[in-house]
């Protein structure tokens, strides 16, 4: 009994991340958020604000696992962080099936204060989409952008985040 | 060469980001007037309205974002219930991917009898560093803006927190609004 519930409370613990391509690796609010971003410290990270009926979102997603699958090995790591509503799951899930991201992907978490939510990415953020934030190696916030993404300028900044140890 | 001319878009595109927040009207200053015309062809002036009714709600709404058509029937509800207390809700679309004869269509279907108008090469959404749809803006009649944000905290939930009926009740009410900035998701306004 005592090991089942110490199995529990590990399984419960542990990060949502080992989704397989095209699903969604776990829902997340403000709090698992920064979490994820505190695991990733080391990687230069891009995070990717989407929502399935965003076309700009949807024109980028490509562009993000190129990006992933390019600088990955050196230490890149891409996320994506779905904002759609509940209801709309099915719709994410059959966009991930698709496009077979090469970079794990979140469902904003239902429920809550949006503005908690916006705040706890940058303060700057209006709450537009796509909306995407770079860190670098040590987890602080190098750039935000504001709707779609300048593929070139961001890869040249990644590139030289990478080279910056 | 080609790094230098990504460097230098990169660069550019981001000190054009910067200004456009550096832009946004606070609250209390004064709103940029604008003018425009209704979908039904009158003028509209928003210092006049202004100057006529005890606030206007200018509302940057889209006829196809879910967030903004999330709200549809707070919208109606909401400016029905306020034209009694002096209160003009006006909607204006600023999206160039979204033409009149679509804003006509979506208002009929969902029953916003409020005045719409298009908002062509998205100049008022630009005075107003309006990013978003669905985003509000409460004038009152001297022009000055008193809250800026949402209609309500949470997108999935329209019974969450009542944000733009609460600022509106303590403007009204003459005390001042607890949250005059408020935050939430939207679809980007397509610019030109």
């Amino acid at each position: 009994m005592r090991r089942a519930i110490a199995l529990l409370i590990v399984l419960a613990a542990a990060p949502i991340r080992a989704a397989a391509p095209g699903e969604l690796a776990g829902e997340l609010d403000a709090a698992g958020l920064r979490q994820t971003l505190a695991r990733e410290k080391g990687r230069v990270v891009l995070l990717n604000f989407w929502a399935t009926w965003c076309v700009p979102c949807r024109e980028e997603f490509p562009e993000l696992s190129k990006l992933q699958r390019k600088h990955g090995p050196a230490g890149l790591r891409v996320i994506g962080v779905s904002t759609d509503f509940a209801k709309q799951k099915a719709a994410v899930r059959t966009f991930l099936s698709r496009q077979r991201p090469a970079f794990p992907n979140y469902r904003k978490k239902g429920g809550g204060d949006d503005q908690d939510f916006i705040e706890a990415v940058d303060s700057s953020w209006g709450g537009e989409l796509p909306f995407s934030v770079l860190y670098d190696r040590s987890g602080r916030k190098v750039r935000v952008f504001s709707g779609a993404l300048p593929v070139a300028g961001v890869e040249s900044e990644v590139r030289k985040l990478l080279e910056s140890r | 060469m080609r790094a230098l001319r990504s460097g230098l878009l990169f660069a550019v595109f981001s000190a054009l980001a910067a200004t456009a927040i550096a832009q946004a009207p606070a609250i209390g200053a004064a709103a940029p007037d604008f003018q425009l015309t209704t979908l039904d062809g009158k003028a509209f002036s928003l210092s006049s309205a202004a100057k006529a009714h005890k606030a206007v709600v200018v509302m940057f709404i889209s006829t196809q974002c879910p967030y903004s058509n999330a709200y549809n029937d707070q919208m109606k509800d909401l400016a029905n219930a306020y034209a009694s207390k002096g209160v003009l809700f006006v909607g204006i679309n600023s999206n160039k991917t979204e033409d009149a004869a679509a804003a006509v269509a979506h208002a009929k279907a969902h029953g916003h009898t409020f005045p719409i108008m298009k908002d062509p090469n998205n100049k008022v959404a630009d005075l107003y560093d309006a990013r978003h749809t669905p985003e509000v803006y409460v004038v009152d009649p001297e022009g000055k803006l008193r809250y800026h944000g949402r209609i309500t905290a949470d997108h999935e939930d329209p019974a969450s927190s009542p944000d733009l009926k609460n600022a509106l009740d303590s403007y009204l009410a003459g005390k001042p609004v607890a949250r005059a900035e408020t935050k939430a998701f939207g679809c980007s306004i397509k610019r030109v």
